[in-house]
């Protein structure tokens, strides 16, 4: 029963991370129609972010979120002006092969630079864990998961209760009627990459401490990040965040009952069978 | 006569290196472009084709490489005999990848292919007893064969770089022969518009699966060439999602549907990426993610594509 409810906690615990990481990705799909591959290499520079401005700076990881969150904001958006508006009408499958090429880039610009090394930031308060009744709770990801909450909901009342929220899910709804309302197509889809790519950041840092650093780590995340949108619908914002604890959850008690060895796995096999039978997502929100 | 002539410039300019040069680097150079261009060139069957992009592809090299091993190792199957083997286990692996992944159109298709091969990676690396997990098989000898009166000498690279010469242009000729098959023509016709094509009575699926099976056979065999060549396979090496996603960036930075643009993308990319590699050890993939940028935004036939268009426009 205790490892029953110790793999629950530590499934929502990461899955909390992985819902960040799935929402950027299904807000820039549901206003622009893209699969961004490049998306993992995101998160990955919010974790070196993390680990650099620890390394030089001595600034907690936790800390060094105000800074790179903006940085990742106005990054996105130069990278949708400068570089994807461009390719965006050529259809879905050029911009799928333009951020893979973009991904491929960052990726490996990451390891010339930084070297493929493993690396861990060492924070003092990594230590000992918590223990509420009994369960091992790591602070550094019990922070990221009230810094996730926080982030999340953050996100969810500017989306619902700000113009340029609502014009973003007005967009994501139906372009063409949101051009015709007076939207400006072209700057909100600017914005939402911004957007997307500030969550990526973000969830970057929050994931620094629990998790070791190499450059290629964008390749895992991007796979996961698919299975978790693709639960959750794409383009659905409150279905990336049902998808992002399920899979974490699923990973954690597949680790545990079913096999450390294959708990990646499980969440690739059930991805297969959401695309294949329920394609809308397990909610039936999502737009395919 | 203009093609005769340009086959033969072709066939020399594939064949003749270990001929000029014994220098190892270059002649590893060539092997190198040799099977990228073999595996940009089966891929092409159908991504370029078909338009059906697989971002799974390293499943049929890694198929085939483990086969070739595992043949080898336990039945002494020469592997040579063992690369066709491989191969044929590929298209096998295939049909129901196919069976699967091709119920879903664009996109979805492309994330369910780098689904299936993530989760071939890893049974790869869990099933210890056939794969020996990420520890991976080793060959040490290759058998002896005799040609004329020596044997063929293992330890020269010149027979390696034959066997995937003569492999690349079997992969170019099957190119060729599939933009004159009736299959060819189903293809484009699906690429361009597939629910017009199954209204006029293709069996789309069928025409996809066999084409997949056809890519998947010549992956297969690029695996096997990779474990004669290299005598060790582990996961990490031959199924990495890397892998796949290089044979899309060869056949895109190429040319999509052409029979020499993989060549081209295959010299272009690998040259750069070895001599990058040579120099830095790490980050030798920079050049293919800015090239398949610069492709996708300029050039979105490939460098052959576009070459083309331009000489027939100045004809």
């Amino acid at each position: 029963m205790e490892t029953f409810v110790q793999s629950v906690v530590s499934g929502i615990l990461t899955g909390s991370l992985y819902a960040m990481i799935g929402v950027g990705l299904t807000v820039v799909f549901g206003v622009m129609r893209i699969i961004n591959l490049a998306h993992g290499d995101l998160v990955m520079l919010g974790m070196y972010g993390a680990f650099w401005a620890h390394a030089l700076w001595r600034l907690d990881p936790f800390v060094s979120i105000v800074l790179w969150v903006p940085l990742m904001f106005v990054g996105g958006m130069l990278v949708y002006r400068f570089l994807l508006r461009a390719i965006i009408p050529g259809g879905e499958l050029n911009t799928l092969l333009y951020t893979a090429g973009l991904s491929l880039l960052i990726a490996n610009v990451a390891l010339f630079t930084w070297t493929g090394d493993y690396r861990t930031i060492k924070l003092p308060y990594a230590i000992t864990p918590l223990r509420p009744f009994g369960i091992a709770v790591p602070i550094p990801l019990a922070i990221a998961f009230v810094l996730a909450i926080l982030i999340t909901l953050a996100l969810s009342v500017f989306l619902s209760r700000t113009d340029p929220g609502r014009a973003i899910r007005a967009t994501s709804q139906n372009p063409e009627a949101a051009a015709l309302m007076g939207i400006d197509v072209g700057r909100i889809s600017m914005l939402t990459f911004g957007l997307g790519s500030a969550l990526a950041g973000a969830a970057g840092v929050l994931l620094a401490p629990s998790l070791y650093l190499y450059p290629t780590v964008g390749e895992i995340l991007i796979a996961k990040c698919f299975v978790i949108v693709v639960l959750g619908g794409l383009g659905s914002v409150p279905g990336a965040i049902a998808g992002g604890i399920l899979l974490g959850l699923v990973e954690s008690l597949g680790a545990v009952y079913v096999s450390v060895a294959y708990k990646d796995t499980i969440g690739f096999v059930i991805f297969l069978l959401v695309l294949l039978f329920r394609p809308s997502g397990l909610f039936g929100v999502g737009k395919s | 006569m203009t093609r005769a002539a340009a086959v033969a410039v072709v066939l020399v300019l594939m064949l003749a290196p270990p001929l000029i040069t014994s220098n190892q680097f270059f002649l590893h150079l060539g092997i190198t472009v040799l099977l990228w261009t073999l595996l940009g060139a089966s891929w092409n069957l159908l991504g370029g084709f078909a338009g059906q992009v697989s971002f799974g592809h390293a499943t049929f090299f890694g198929v085939g490489a483990y086969t070739t091993m595992i043949l080898y190792l336990t039945g002494g199957l020469a592997p040579w005999y063992g690369m066709v083997a491989g191969g044929l286990v590929a298209v096998v692996v295939s049909l129901p990848i196919g069976l699967i992944c091709f119920r879903l159109r664009g996109p979805y298709f492309s994330l369910s292919t780098l689904a299936v091969a993530e989760i071939v990676r890893l049974v790869a690396q869990n099933w210890e007893g056939l794969t020996n997990g990420p520890v991976g098989l080793l060959i040490t000898t290759l058998p002896r064969v005799a040609w004329g009166a020596q044997a063929i000498n293992w330890e020269s690279k010149a027979p390696f770089y034959y066997i995937i010469a003569a492999l690349a242009m079997a992969s170019m000729l099957a190119t060729y022969r599939l933009s004159r098959a009736r299959l060819g023509a189903y293809l484009l016709a699906i690429r361009e518009d597939e629910e017009a094509a199954e209204s006029v009575g293709i069996d789309t699926v069928r025409a996809k699966v066999l084409t997949l099976a056809l890519s998947a056979f010549f992956t297969g065999l690029g695996g096997g060439f990779y474990g004669l060549y290299f005598r060790y396979v582990d996961p990490d090496a031959v199924f990495p999602i890397a892998l796949s996603v290089e044979m899309v960036f060869i056949a895109v930075v190429g040319g999509l549907a052409t029979v020499v643009g993989p060549v081209i993308g295959a010299v272009f990319l690998t040259t750069i990426g070895e001599i990058f590699r040579e120099r830095f050890l790490v980050g030798h993939l920079i050049f293919y993610g800015l090239f398949m940028m610069l492709v996708i935004r300029y050039l979105p036939e490939g460098i052959w594509g576009g070459a083309r268009r331009s000489w027939a426009r100045r004809r």
